[in-house]
């Protein structure tokens, strides 16, 4: 299914990608420069260059970069958090590089900026494949409306401008799924497969989830395609797994060798002791401490976590429009694949299969409601892209349908041949349009403060907060009140007047690196002895942050803040200042 | 006519959906007043009094209502233990919400600006002859404290369930309990309070409950119980209108495990 109107010409399809792929690099480029510094990206930057400055002594010679000692003083250490050690190498070693080279080196980029390229670069990857895929499935149409799709998550958008993981690792989770699909047909993407595989567990532990969803979409393929042959038993089943484990062996080898080996390959710290640095990371994941996080009115930080905290939360983030045609495009793949099996005919839905596997595995976890639920939808954004692929096919389809409704009515249109070439594409472009348009006006109202946002459904960032859905994380946020307190820095000359940065602590060198604040404004510490040597404080609102209010009253005697800065109406944080009498 | 109307059905739905979730999230903002709206009614602060009860709506608003109206809310009405010793509470809400300080009371007097409905409710307040954290504040050194004391007591500002408590607070030893003994208190006919745990990071840690037990002299008037999600425990007991010692007992149910119990509990003795 390759669109209606005539085979495309061969180099449509490379340089859409392209545009698509330098379109999302740019805009979220632009877009991360209003967004503040998140908690965790300040701890990978610090790592990612101390990894990159390890590669390169390796590559320049220097002696003893090999020794286990050097080793483990760059990458691990005793304790379970040491190099943050807790989390694989691959992104944090492509912050530090993008930093020694797009900043230190050729100073085309702010430090902030250098460091979270490789994200934007990844995203802009994802909305490629996922171009890539979408368009050999269903025709360009609907691979481009699936990638602006896949670019118009506000959410998604949000955390491609960070120095993290998440935007990254949903890229290698599609990529993989795509490179394993393509590698059931090729010994190339077969062998692309393993290596992709390999980097998306260099990138974050969500990967090892992967084979959840590849093994039973292999084993639902290799029956498919042998079961008649060998017969409708439980043996003939084994021998139809066995005959689709010959034919497609080195795929399987791919993914079973090559796969860990580029994980091995890039973390030094697996270089020595591998069992046992393996096994302590994997061990930090399972017992990670649950933060807090809001939802549905709730502060949650232990088990058991509600079972629908991935659906509701996808409910009420995904922009409603896509929503609406993601629902439309899986009934009519359903549709269409049932029809095709009665027929006997080959049609796409094996890749259907493998995109809801994908959204099953990646939002799986979240149903036990023993797995942590903060991050949200961060955490399953590989599901996404799944939706965005449905969403366009269900677009393309209404389109399609409104013309040939338009065409039966009119007659006459059918017999102009330009109207009638026209008519579909016209269709496709106004219903595309309609429905990108609105997840793209939604994103950009989104940012920077994405994660105050909800749809339409929640009524926005107001109905989010009715609902009592967590505003924010990682004291993002506090970015926007730096412009107030530039004026309240005191004047040339005065005394440095402390500010209780609270969750923007980390964040808090990195702002005055960036001119942003002036140094006289530093930060006064943490907790009750930062509060208390303050003369300004700022609390980043999320419910168990409460308490950080209460500790500035007490200690300024007062309840009244000086500022509050607010999306769409909802407070996000809070500026308050000491009174001259609060001290 | 049917046929075209069907063919065209999902893509005009589609295209309305988009149109309508357009309208709805750019224009969220508009549905939540802004500070002029919140400044005009910050007017009410001519008719506000000392003493009259200030409360925002929805609870998200509150940093906004503290921004106009903070200077008229003092620490200890907003870490109170509860409304009922007001008179008079001026209720400032946004989008049809309402304070629970407000529940099932009628106002006497309400106007909108842009938005912000301003309502003044009136009622008998009760009575207040004595209350424990006040007696603590001004005279710590006048508590009996026995049992395991880990922390306390000591009159402090704390996060109880999310909402700010003015309450005398307590560590006892882990599974051990701590008597505090408030000296020749005035009371009248109940004694009435709350009780909760503070700090939400010692409550995720550590899951276990903690027991309140309320003597007047010898005889139990009132027994809490407060678990990490249970939020402000309120309580109540009868007592006979005089003086007495009133004991309160703070126990950490859960044996050795039961530690960084941070005990938070705040009374008044109503006439």
């Amino acid at each position: 299914m390759s669109g209606r109107a005539g085979p495309a010409p061969r180099w449509l399809r490379p340089a859409l990608a392209l545009g698509l792929g330098l379109l999302a690099l740019a805009l979220v480029l632009a877009a991360q420069r209003d967004v503040g510094i998140a908690r965790d990206e300040t701890v990978y930057m610090g790592h990612g260059s101390k990894y990159a400055r390890w590669w390169l002594d390796l590559v320049g010679g220097k002696d003893g970069t090999l020794s286990e000692q050097t080793i483990t003083a760059h990458w691990g250490g005793r304790g379970m958090t040491d190099n943050n050690r807790e989390h694989p190498p691959l992104m944090k070693t492509l912050f530090g590089l993008s930093e020694l080279v797009l900043h230190d080196e050729l100073g085309v980029a702010g430090e902030v900026t250098a460091y979270r390229a490789p994200t934007a670069a990844m995203f802009a990857l994802l909305v490629v494949v996922v171009f890539l895929w979408a368009s050999r499935l269903r025709g360009l149409a609907v691979g481009v409306i699936a990638a602006l799709l896949t670019l118009c998550l506000p959410r998604a958008f949000f955390h491609a401008g960070l120095a993290c993981f998440d935007a990254p690792i949903a890229t290698l989770w599609v990529a993989t799924l795509w490179a394993y699909w393509r590698g059931l047909s090729s010994r190339r993407w077969a062998v692309a497969a393993g290596v992709v595989w390999g980097l998306a567990l260099a990138t974050k532990h969500n990967a090892f989830l992967l084979p959840f969803a590849i093994a039973p979409h292999f084993v639902w393929v290799a029956l498919r395609h042998h079961l008649p042959a060998t017969g409708r038993s439980a043996g003939g089943a084994a021998r139809a797994l066995g005959r689709g484990l010959r034919e497609h062996w080195p795929l399987v080898a791919s993914l079973v060798v090559l796969g860990p080996l580029v994980l091995v390959a890039l973390w030094p710290w697996l270089w020595f002791d591998t069992v046992a640095h393996l096994r302590d990371w994997l061990r930090f994941h399972l017992d990670h401490v649950h933060y807090n996080f809001e939802y549905l009115g709730r502060n949650w930080n232990a088990p058991p976590f509600p079972w629908h905290v991935a659906l509701v939360t996808t409910l009420l983030t995904v922009p409603a429009a896509t929503l609406a045609a993601a629902a439309v495009g899986a009934a009519v793949w359903r549709r269409e694949g049932r029809a095709a099996a009665a027929a006997g005919r080959r049609d796409d839905g094996a890749a259907g299969v493998l995109l809801v596997l994908s959204v099953v595995v990646a939002m799986g976890p979240f149903f036990l409601g023993s797995t942590p639920i903060f991050g949200a939808e961060k955490h399953w954004a590989a599901a996404i892209p799944s939706l965005c692929i449905a969403a366009a096919v269900g677009v393309v389809w209404a389109a399609r349908r409104a013309a040939a409704a338009a065409r039966a009515h009119a007659p006459g249109l059918a017999t102009r041949a330009a109207v009638a070439r026209g008519l579909e594409p016209a269709a496709v472009a106004v219903v595309g349009l309609a429905i990108v348009g609105a997840a793209a006006i939604e994103t950009g109202h989104a940012q920077p403060r994405a994660l105050t946002h909800y749809n339409a459904i929640a009524g926005g960032a107001p109905g989010g907060a009715d609902l009592g859905m967590n505003r924010q994380f990682w004291g993002e946020a506090a970015r926007g009140v730096l412009p107030f307190l530039r004026t309240r820095a005191p004047a040339a000359g005065a005394p440095a007047r402390p500010v209780y940065s609270h969750d923007a602590s980390p964040a808090w060198g990195l702002y005055v690196r960036d001119r942003l604040l002036p140094p006289t404004l530093r930060d006064s510490g943490r907790e009750e002895a930062g509060v208390a040597s303050s003369q300004l404080a700022l609390v980043v609102h999320e419910r168990h942050f409460n308490r950080h209010d209460y500790m500035i009253w007490a200690a300024y005697r007062t309840v009244r803040p000086v500022f509050v800065l607010r999306v769409d109406g909802v407070p996000v944080v809070t500026v308050y200042e000491r009174p001259a009498t609060g001290r | 006519m049917k046929k075209l109307f069907l063919g065209l059905a999902p893509a005009l739905a589609l295209v309305a959906i988009a149109a309508w979730s357009t309208c709805r999230v750019v224009g969220a903002g508009a549905g939540v007043p802004d500070d002029r709206a919140w400044a005009a009614a910050a007017a009410v602060r001519a008719q506000h009094r000392p003493g009259d009860l200030i409360v925002f709506a929805p609870g998200w608003v509150d940093p906004v209502g503290r921004l106009h109206l903070g200077d008229l809310i003092p620490l200890e009405m907003a870490g109170r233990q509860d409304a009922d010793r007001y008179g008079v509470i001026w209720e400032l809400a946004v989008r049809g919400a309402r304070a629970p300080e407000t529940a099932g009371l009628r106002p006497g007097w309400q106007r909108g600006f842009a938005g912000v409905s301003v309502r003044r409710f009136e009622r008998t307040p009760v009575e207040v002859v004595a209350d424990l954290v006040e007696v603590a504040a001004a005279g710590p050194g006048r508590l009996r404290v026995g049992g395991q004391v880990a922390r306390g007591p000591q009159v402090v500002l704390a996060e109880v369930g999310f909402t700010p408590r003015r309450c005398v607070q307590v560590v006892p030893a882990p599974g051990r309990e701590i008597e505090v003994t408030f000296p020749a208190v005035t009371l009248g006919r109940e004694l009435v309070g709350g009780v909760g745990l503070a700090d939400v990071f010692t409550r995720r840690d550590v899951r276990t409950p903690i027991e309140l037990v309320v003597r007047v002299g010898e005889q139990e008037v009132a027994r809490a119980r407060a678990g990490v999600d249970d939020g402000w425990v309120r309580w109540r007991g009868a007592t006979t209108p005089g003086t007495a010692d009133v004991t309160v007992v703070a126990r950490a149910l859960g044996g050795a495990r039961a530690r960084d119990r941070l005990v938070c509990f705040a009374a008044e003795a109503r006439r």
